[in-house]
């Protein structure tokens, strides 16, 4: 724990992010509502990419059994008009340990239409998605780079403007924080261009 | 509402150990008081399940009637008035919300709405959110929020 935690100070001083103790990020997206509080911890805040600013952290809970995850927070208000949610999880992903509740609110369906992405991820979108906007947003290029280039472990949840990128590294080096501050960027970029079209 | 993977284990689960519970005793000729027994836990059991499938089919043929309401119905918006929530089924909160619908052609109404909602989308909704929403042409009473 003090590893990371050194790790994302020695990150944040080398890209001039503000170091914060507590980012109490609150219930903005799946992950951070199966967290409890949303709180991420430590946390650094400023630039993630070019044009692209938001926080970089450590999200851990415990379920029954302890979860720990490398997280990165941005916004992209203009995206909920055109897709309130988007879940794009890496297949096997579990974020809870207890869960014994067998009716759910209908929230979200399966996208399956990549297979480029089915291997790697579970696309979850609303029932009431637009897929034509969906189908443009995964370009070519954007899925190519989600199934090869992204980092190990890499997923993303949109949740009415919030983005959070995650990977399910419980010890991040420096190295690993600056690839999912560049995925994060990435991400980002790629759903306000989008937006913006 | 919609079952999951835990759900259908569940009905699964009830059904065939009830069904074992109620049938095999019998069939082993164990004496009356514990056949018994295990006869009424059974049909408990087979009942229980037989309950969760007509619950979850219900809630598929409301789903299907909804993804209708969503192709072929009249695209208006409804507007927050108020929301708020005292109860949670399965850690997630039913929202009761006032809403004021506004219906191309038809007109605008308020009206008062429960659902239940993942935490996240329920903490969203606050006075003044406009969303989108699908109006059944023959009954605009009949309508899917989208949030």
């Amino acid at each position: 724990m003090g590893d990371a935690a050194a790790s994302l100070s020695s990150f944040a001083a080398a890209h001039g992010l503000e170091p914060v103790p507590v980012l109490a990020a609150g219930p903005l997206t799946p992950l951070l509502v199966e967290s409890g509080a949303g709180r991420i911890e430590p946390a650094a805040q400023g630039q993630l990419g070019d044009g692209v600013s938001g926080a970089l952290g450590r999200l851990v809970y415990t379920r029954n059994k302890t979860f720990r995850f490398a997280v990165a927070l941005t916004e992209v208000p203009a995206s909920t008009p055109f897709v309130p949610r988007l879940f794009c999880v890496r297949a096997g992903r579990h974020t809870r340990d207890d869960e014994f509740y067998g009716f759910e609110a209908r929230y979200s369906r399966l996208w399956t239409e990549s297979v480029a992405l089915n291997d790697r991820y579970r696309i979850a979108i609303s029932p009431y998605q637009d897929e034509n906007w969906l189908r443009q947003l995964f370009s070519p290029a954007f899925v190519d780079w989600l199934a090869s280039d992204a980092p190990e472990s890499f997923s993303f949840e949109l949740a009415y403007g919030a983005l959070l990128c995650s990977t399910e590294d419980a010890d991040p080096d420096e190295a690993a924080l600056a690839g999912l501050a560049a995925a994060t960027a990435a991400v980002t970029r790629r759903i306000r261009r989008e937006c913006e079209e | 509402m919609q079952i999951n993977r835990t759900g259908i284990g569940l009905i699964a689960f009830f059904l065939i150990f009830g069904a074992a519970f109620a049938v095999v005793p019998f069939l082993l000729g164990i004496d009356g008081e514990a056949t018994a027994i295990f006869a009424s836990i059974g049909l408990i059991w087979v009942v229980v399940a037989i309950g969760l499938a007509l619950y979850a089919r219900r809630a598929r043929d409301k789903a299907a009637h909804q993804d209708q309401v969503f192709r072929t119905g009249i695209k208006g918006t409804a507007t927050v008035r108020d929301a708020g929530s005292h109860v949670t089924v399965n850690e997630m909160p039913l929202m009761s919300l006032q809403l004021d619908l506004d219906i191309p052609g038809v007109g605008s109404r308020q009206v008062s709405h429960r659902e239940v909602m993942p935490v996240f989308a329920a903490d969203r909704m606050a006075p003044g959110l406009v969303l989108p929403a699908y109006f059944n042409p023959a009954d605009p009473g009949d309508f899917i929020l989208v949030w």
